[in-house]
């Protein structure tokens, strides 16, 4: 058989409008942060490659904007997704009060096939800044509840958590990649019909 | 299929793990892409570079994709300075070709879907299908791998990189060559073939080519093979060196005629003396050693009635020779008959013998076919006076006509020459055609 390629995975990013999504991504692809704020148009992608229990898996991150308007892309963005990362800011109560709704959205648009143990993966962000007003315990416990996704407090800023984070997505993603099962099925018999084919996918033209 | 590793019609897929494709001035500056999404997003071809590298590029394509489905229509293409992309969205998966050069929209189009119909070839519609309904995140490159050369092989011939073949005129012009063979011979071949399939069940259809062009198609009653099914099997045995030491049972999707089957064929040339192709394809995967046989029984037969001879003098000729026809001022031409998809070119003779000087004609005739063929408004002549050539392109209700003259050449000159062309393949049009493919 073939040597098998590399997996990739497809991960979106989902929360609120400047909780830090675009800004964590940067700093774990690019090792870069920015203080200026500029909001995501549509969406915006990356391209990392990690090494996961000694395989090279190249992530592909999907970073959506949290801006309302662009919520009618949800069902073309998150469709075929492998992880979905939930982030709010640790200062902001509004932006942790919306996780459910984001997660449900994902779920309900992107329809995954065991909505149940889909792998999320929850980030608290922005814990460098002292106004924090979303405690750890609370956070927690919603992630608990949820059926035990995997949090994190990150800061993207001082990269605190960033690649840990980032290896619990990978690694959960790559959990649910189920091996494929390549050769248990019997292609369909071909059908010849006595009076020309009529089962092709277009007009029945000859050389 | 053999281990694939490293594409190497392109050389450099694998040892490019440091390139950021998207500052690269060579993979930037390359004439053509092609690109091959599922409806996720996630990649499953590109056509130079490696598909990881590009993921995020891969991500733009299907938001560009999705974004005009939300409001119930579809991309066709973008223009920008220079470029032009176009996109195919056919049964989960998107295609996209971006182009520098003067290819239509339309041609690219007929590109992509060919490369559609390559996947099916290689897996079926309905294995495509239900990886897809079971898995949104599937990565589709798990089944193809190691059939990507098959597309790669496509791709250098349709848009002749290096070679310098007709090859790439059969793609233009969406037609098979035909191998030029005298009438009798090709009939004896034939029937040849006829008397050694004739009651062997479940046998579809029986091919036998050489060079890309094909020799004889022999069918079983009222089955067709249609142009783009016959095409793909022209594909793989010119991608596979394999073939020509071995026989092969290889299990193929003819979208055309079936989009959800496999039709086993049984690949193998005909012996060292004479390197024609003989592809018996039978609907039932069990037929290998009956098919053996007959191929035994016909490459007997065809040594016996002197067949290998007349196969073996096109195989080493170089082709239709315009000089030999006493039409020295034409160059170059490609003539296709209205109504069946087949072609006849001349041989390639200087300037054009080549590589950059080839691409150049090539241009001419990508140029010529995109304008006489323009929707809405197509031309039936064009005639231009060029810097080195006269160029001619002639669609009637009987055939088209490409052709290059020699740049010297009076244009009163050009209708005479081309008469005397007209009159030569009229004379030879039994042996240049095949009119109408044969029943077991």
């Amino acid at each position: 058989m073939a040597t098998r390629k590399k997996s990739l995975l497809k991960v979106i990013i989902l929360g609120d409008s400047s909780v830090g999504k675009t800004s964590l991504m940067n700093q774990y692809v690019n090792k870069r942060f920015s203080t200026q704020y500029k909001a995501t148009i549509g969406a915006d992608f990356l391209t990392k490659e990690v090494v996961v229990d000694d395989r090279v898996v190249t992530m592909q991150i999907w970073d959506t904007a949290g801006q309302e308007r662009f919520q009618s892309l949800g069902v073309a963005f998150y469709r075929g997704a492998d992880c979905c990362v939930l982030v709010y800011d640790v200062t902001a109560p509004n932006s942790f009060k919306n996780l459910d709704s984001w997660r449900d959205e994902f779920l309900i648009q992107a329809g995954p096939r065991d909505p149940e143990h889909f792998p999320f993966v929850v980030l608290g962000n922005k814990v460098d800044l002292e106004n924090r007003q979303v405690s750890t315990r609370r956070a927690q416990q919603w992630a608990q509840s949820k059926n035990d996704i995997p949090y994190y407090e990150t800061s993207a800023k001082e990269g605190r958590n960033v690649e840990q984070a980032f290896q619990t997505i990978a690694k959960n993603a790559l959990a649910q990649e189920a091996e494929v099962e390549l050769y248990n099925e019997f292609p369909d018999k071909i059908r010849v019909q006595s009076d020309g084919n009529r089962n092709g996918n277009s007009d029945n033209c000859q050389c | 299929m053999e281990n694939n590793e490293n594409k190497c019609e392109n050389g450099q897929k694998e040892q490019d793990h440091q390139i950021d494709y998207r500052r690269d001035r060579e993979w930037l500056e390359k004439p053509k892409h092609i690109f091959i999404l599922s409806e996720a997003g996630k990649p499953i071809y590109t056509f130079h570079g490696s598909e990881d590298k590009l993921a995020s590029l891969f991500g733009v394509m299907q938001a560009l994709v999705s974004f005009v489905q939300q409001n119930d229509d579809g991309i066709t293409a973008i223009f920008a300075e220079g470029y032009k992309i176009v996109f195919l969205v056919r049964n989960s998966l998107i295609l996209v070709a971006t182009s520098r050069t003067n290819c239509s929209t339309h041609q690219m189009q007929t590109q992509l879907s060919y490369l559609y119909n390559q996947i099916l070839s290689t897996l079926t519609y309905s294995r495509v299908n239900r990886s897809f309904e079971k898995r949104k995140n599937f990565d589709l490159r798990i089944l193809l791998s190691g059939s990507e050369r098959i597309i790669d092989n496509f791709l250098v011939h349709d848009n002749s990189v290096r070679k310098v073949t007709n090859d790439v005129f059969s793609n233009l012009t969406n037609s098979i060559s035909i191998m030029k063979i005298p009438i009798t011979d090709r009939n004896n071949i034939v029937s040849s073939i006829q008397s050694s399939c004739s009651k062997i069940k479940d046998l579809i259809f029986a091919i036998l080519l050489a060079k890309n062009q094909l020799i004889s198609l022999v069918r079983l009653k009222n089955q067709t093979l249609h142009p783009v099914d016959l095409k793909l099997i022209f594909n793989l045995i010119d991608c596979s060196e394999s073939f020509k030491s071995t026989e092969s049972w290889v299990p193929i999707c003819l979208p055309k005629f079936d989009m959800n089957g496999f039709m086993y064929a049984y690949i193998t040339y005909l012996s060292e003396d004479c390197e024609a192709c003989l592809i018996l394809m039978s609907s039932d995967c069990e037929a290998f050693s009956v098919l053996k046989e007959a191929k035994s029984k016909i490459t007997d037969k065809l040594r016996r009635n002197n067949c290998f001879n007349a196969i073996n003098q096109e195989i080493f000729s170089n082709g239709y020779n315009l000089d030999a026809l006493n039409i020295p001022e034409m160059v170059h031409f490609v003539y296709k008959p209205k109504g069946i998809y087949q072609i006849i070119c001349s041989e390639i003779k200087p300037p054009y013998t080549s590589v950059s000087e080839f691409k150049k004609l090539e241009g001419i005739y990508f140029d010529l076919y995109r304008k006489i063929h323009k929707p809405h408004a197509p031309l039936k002549l064009i005639y231009e006076v060029r810097e080195s050539e006269a160029a001619l392109a002639w669609v009637t209700t009987t055939h088209e006509l490409y052709a290059v003259f020699q740049p010297t050449v009076e244009k009163n000159d050009v209708i005479m020459l081309v008469d005397k062309l007209f009159k030569a393949i009229a004379k030879d049009n039994d042996n240049l055609f095949i009119k109408n493919h044969p029943y077991f």
